[in-house]
């Protein structure tokens, strides 16, 4: 009788029975399988600045360790070119203040058609490929005018993924990067990347080819630049469709600029008896409206910026003029276990000063940390680390007068990353709950572009109500903040 | 007391303390969070509903009732108020399927058939379809209608299937109608199979409900050993694998090397095998433990060598339910060797467009279709050897196949299928690179090729290891399976690894 028993009891009781020991396997075994993967190998990009300068920090953090005599009482704004704009909260800081010279630029060429503006878009993998940068890029030419990609490297670990430029180039080029060589044989170039063509059996080749976009459909201008070495010999060969032209490479400046064409849709450049010239890259635009430069590098922290070469710098200011500085960093700086990041304020805050020499007059935008997405307890929320990072990034933009853009809180704020890979549909972010996806960076450029024209708006409305208009000419004397006649 | 106040201590250490809003969050439907087998919500309810069930077994009608409310509340919990519509099909087609079997005039019998299928056909096209058909007729006609804001109930697809089976085989006088509306809703809602397949035949399934309830030894046994191995594919495999590796490369294809795209496409092929066999292995062993028998789903089926016997081994309820259904009556191969091929194309064309309202699924249909009817074709002409080393030459080549017709299933678009494709074309032969990679994703590859080595183990091996298991004492079984929760939670609980930036 008892053998024709069902199973029905003993099933609960296995179930029952193994729903208790789970019990106690959760808290005797490890709460996690899997862990991280950290491995070293030439191949990954790390920034070594980086690593250098948490593991340096983390000898002085104790002496230091909790220090901070930052008040965040009001901001009060000195007057640039007699207008200042009101004091702002602490919390809601966008210091439209500091860009002043910036929208004055933008002003002058709105209203008298004079001049360019040229922004450089620093940041890390979060602008891969042109992501959040080309639809940035797109909005101010739609509104302001202006054509071309601006300055693209020579080769590019994103290439394969841009489609605002095709861009491809052979593999036996010779590549140093900001984020992990310290002294290259030459100087870096503004993408803080220098390129040698030291092949001698094949020559290394690079080609573009215009992408889709609406003010991005040409290459306009295009110019190649490079550096100072003794080697006059080398060529440059340009193929644009049939004809082929060769050129010389003088390199005699810190700063060469060789302009190649008018207007193409695709050039192929090879480099012959180029060893030891540093290449630095090509420019595309039109020399109108405004032109976005866009300096990313996967892996980047910002801080390997304080390596430029000031007087090199100063050659590029020379000839692109920028106008305003994005910097867009933070992802690579979240995951290093301490939510003290004094340090990252302090060393950025030397980071924006050393761009202030490199590139005089121009003014700095700071923009924070997106929302990042960690598990905790089977939940994604947003990392422990993000909060205390963008203050600190908050911290230094207003200790160095710089901008201000909030995209942690612009995105929503809390759990907001979840919310973008989870909840949108088509999904705004990847599912390593870091990066966006196409339709994500089309949504944060348009909110960095509105942030941007608000402060725009305000500065013509306060402009207006100026009684005396300074007599103004475009020229970087405007663009230097004079200092404040009286101070409050 | 000291005692008490200790193991007390020690339970709320266990069990964690959960506040009210915890408690209500376990009843109330979130979007969100459906209630998957593979949570320890659904552990806790099983359990408890469990308990109840096995008391209820003797009854019929107070067993019907206890699981359909249960079966109820489990369709809320994953799509809300649609439990409404559940019910709604259910009285709709009860009284059809009713009205076919008393009617004796053929036109009649022809005709409430046609009124169930439209209805049928007719919900599950306005909930499934409707957008798909609105951004076709705008692209055709240029028109710009607006999309309608449609919520898919979840497992429309499954159930709808399963109410055609039941209505058609009372129609082609196969199958007696249950003897009370109870009864059909318990087959239509039976919570094991309700959101995920496999698909149950009425004709399986309606005669169990009226037998003896029973569960011995044996099925005991094979019921827990499906449902550990469906965690572990499920939980384990397939969700680690593909929010870790193979969601991001195809969410982006280009900013990944051509060894990472190869490796995210075969990494693909196993997740989707061990998410959906995965499932329906929990499902079939839920079933079992509650003394009902559910048909198979899948037999390891990239071991099959040629496209044909795929079909014979992947999602097995489905292909089986449209060539008995959709195949057969459109006329299977009973109208000319033409006919045949042109059923045979329609009817994979359909069951593509049945996975999702996209074009990329008719493609994908279109595809096995397509080498459905070659090797149909080429079958009557060529005799291949049959010996090991044509076999192995031919699963290869037949996975490498399905493989590849999978890019167009996930990629969520054309163009990315197809950029996935060209990267996978620029690879070129450099172990050294390929096995930095494999360090950088060493969980994620791990998990891929134990993935592929457990599908394709002999099952001589598989039949060792169940009569291993079998073997083992209740409590030793109570064991394992606490220990398999445990993979699945600490697995579950590893955080999304961080980007990998390689550079070559």
């Amino acid at each position: 009788m008892l053998a024709k028993a069902t199973y029905f009891f003993r099933t609960l009781a296995v179930i029952l029975l193994s729903a208790v020991f789970f019990l106690v396997f959760k808290s005797i075994l490890p709460k996690r399988i899997f862990s991280e993967t950290k491995i070293a190998s030439k191949h990954v990009t790390i920034d070594s600045i980086l690593l250098e300068t948490i593991s340096a920090e983390q000898e002085i953090s104790t002496a230091e360790n909790g220090v901070d005599s930052f008040s965040r009482k009001k901001i009060v704004f000195e007057q640039i070119d007699g207008i200042t704009f009101p004091a702002e909260e602490y919390e809601q800081y966008k210091g439209f203040q500091y860009l002043i010279p910036f929208y004055e630029k933008l002003y002058q060429m709105e209203t008298e058609q004079k001049g360019d503006v040229r922004i450089a878009y620093f940041g890390d993998s979060m602008t891969d490929g042109d992501m959040i940068v080309q639809d940035f890029r797109r909005a101010l030419q739609n509104q302001y005018g202006g054509k071309g990609v601006g300055f693209v490297p020579i080769t590019s670990e994103s290439a394969n993924s841009r489609s605002s430029v095709v861009h491809q180039f052979s593999p036996n080029w010779k590549t140093q990067s900001y984020l992990n060589v310290k002294r290259p044989l030459n100087p870096f170039g503004v993408n803080g990347h220098v390129f040698f063509a030291n092949d001698t059996v094949s020559q290394p080749w690079v080609s573009y080819k215009a992408g889709k976009g609406l003010h991005t459909s040409n290459l306009d201008n295009p110019t190649l630049f490079y550096g100072k070495s003794d080697n006059k010999n080398g060529e440059i060969i340009l193929k644009t469709g049939k004809d082929t032209l060769i050129k010389k490479l003088n390199p005699e400046k810190l700063v060469n600029a060789l302009s190649l064409s008018t207007s193409l849709k695709y050039l192929k450049a090879s480099f012959k008896k180029a060893d030891s010239i540093p290449i630095y890259g090509f420019n595309f635009d039109d020399g109108k409206g405004v032109h976005v430069d866009n300096f990313s590098n996967r892996g980047n922290s910002g801080l390997p910026i304080s390596t430029f070469n000031v007087n090199v710098m100063n050659q590029f200011q020379e000839r692109f003029d920028y106008d305003l500085i994005i910097l867009h960093y933070g992802t690579n700086v979240l995951n290093y276990g301490s939510y003290n990041y004094t340090w990252y304020e302090r060393k950025m805050n030397q980071v924006v000063n050393h761009l202030k020499a490199c590139f005089p007059g121009v003014t700095i935008m700071v923009i924070s940390t997106a929302d990042k997405a960690t598990k905790y307890d089977l939940e994604m929320k947003t990392d422990s680390a993000v909060v205390p990072l963008s203050l600190a990034q908050k911290k230094y933009a207003i200790q160095s007068k710089s901008g201000f853009f909030n995209l942690y809180e612009a995105m929503g704020g809390e759990g907001s990353m979840t919310k973008w890979v989870e909840e949108e549909v088509p999904a705004m972010a990847a599912k390593d709950y870091t990066h966006f996806s196409y339709r994500g960076a089309q949504k944060v450029a348009d909110l960095l572009y509105n942030q941007l024209q608000e402060g725009y708006v305000a500065y013509k409305n306060l402009r207006k109500r100026q009684k005396v208009v300074p007599a103004k000419t475009v020229s970087d004397s405007v663009l230097t903040p004079k200092k404040p006649e009286h101070e409050k | 007391m000291k005692l008490l106040s200790n193991s007390r201590q020690w339970l709320e250490t266990l069990v964690g303390n959960p506040t009210w809003e915890q408690v209500q969050s376990w009843f109330v439907f979130d979007p969100q969070k459906p209630l998957l087998f593979n949570s320890a919500l659904f552990l806790g309810l099983f359990l408890v509903f469990y308990f109840f069930y096995i008391l209820t077994q003797k009854t019929h009608r107070l067993r019907i009732a206890y699981v359909v409310a249960f079966s109820l509340f489990f369709y809320y919990k994953s799509s809300g108020i649609f439990f409404l519509l559940i019910i709604f099909s259910s009285v709709l087609d009860y009284a059809i399927a009713k009205l076919i079997y008393d009617e004796k005039d053929t036109f009649y019998r022809k005709f409430y058939l046609v009124v169930s299928l439209v209805v049928n056909l007719g919900l599950l096209g306005y909930f499934k379809y409707t957008n798909f058909f609105i951004d076709n007729t705008n692209l055709l006609f240029d028109r710009n209608f607006e999309f309608q804001d449609i919520i898919l109930p979840v497992g429309i697809s499954f159930y709808t299937f399963q109410t055609l089976s039941y209505t058609i085989d009372v129609y082609r006088k196969e199958l007696e109608p249950t003897k009370s509306f109870m009864d059909f809703l318990f087959f239509v809602s039976f919570f094991p199979q309700l959101v995920a397949g496999p698909i149950v035949r009425a004709s399986d399934f309606i005669p169990q409900i009226y037998k003896k309830l029973k569960l011995t030894k044996e099925e005991f046994n094979a019921a827990l050993f499906l449902i550990i191995g469906g965690l572990l594919k499920k939980a384990v495999i397939s969700d680690y694998i593909s929010i870790n590796f193979v969601d991001r490369v195809f969410d982006a294809p280009n900013s990944y090397s051509a060894f990472e795209n190869l490796m995210a496409s075969y990494g693909y092929a196993i997740q989707i095998y061990c998410d959906f066999s995965g499932y329906s292995d929990m499902a079939i062993g839920l079933a079992l433990l509650m003394g009902f028998w559910l048909p198979p789903n899948f037999r390891t089926p990239y071991q099959s060598a040629s496209v044909t016997e795929f079909w014979r081994r992947w999602h097995i309820s489905l292909s089986s339910w449209l060539r008995d259904y959709l195949y057969i009556s459109l006329g299977g191969n009973r109208k000319g060797k033409f006919r045949t091929y042109v059923n045979l194309f329609l009817t994979m064309l359909l069951g593509g467009l049945w996975h999702g309202a996209s074009w990329k699924f008719v493609f994908w249909g279109v595809l096995h279709g397509l080498a459905l009817a070659v090797e149909r074709y080429f079958g009557m002409f060529i005799k291949l050897p049959k010996n090991y080393f044509v076999r192995t030459i031919q699963i290869f080549l037949t996975f490498h196949f399905v493989a590849f017709c999978w890019l167009f299933f996930r990629a969520k678009d054309f163009p990315t299928a197809f950029e996935i494709m060209q990267n996978i074309g620029k690879i070129t032969f450099n172990p050294q690179q390929w096995m930095i990679i494999a360090q950088g994703y060493q969980n994620v590859f791990l998990l891929i090729a134990i993935g592929f080595v457990w599908h394709f183990l002999p099952h001589n091996f598989i039949k060792l290891l169940q009569k291993g298991f079998d073997a083992t004492p209740l409590i030793g079984k109570a064991v394992v399976l606490a220990f398999v929760y445990w993979i699945v939670y600490a697995t579950a609980s590893a955080g999304p690894q961080p980007f990998i930036y390689f550079q070559f």
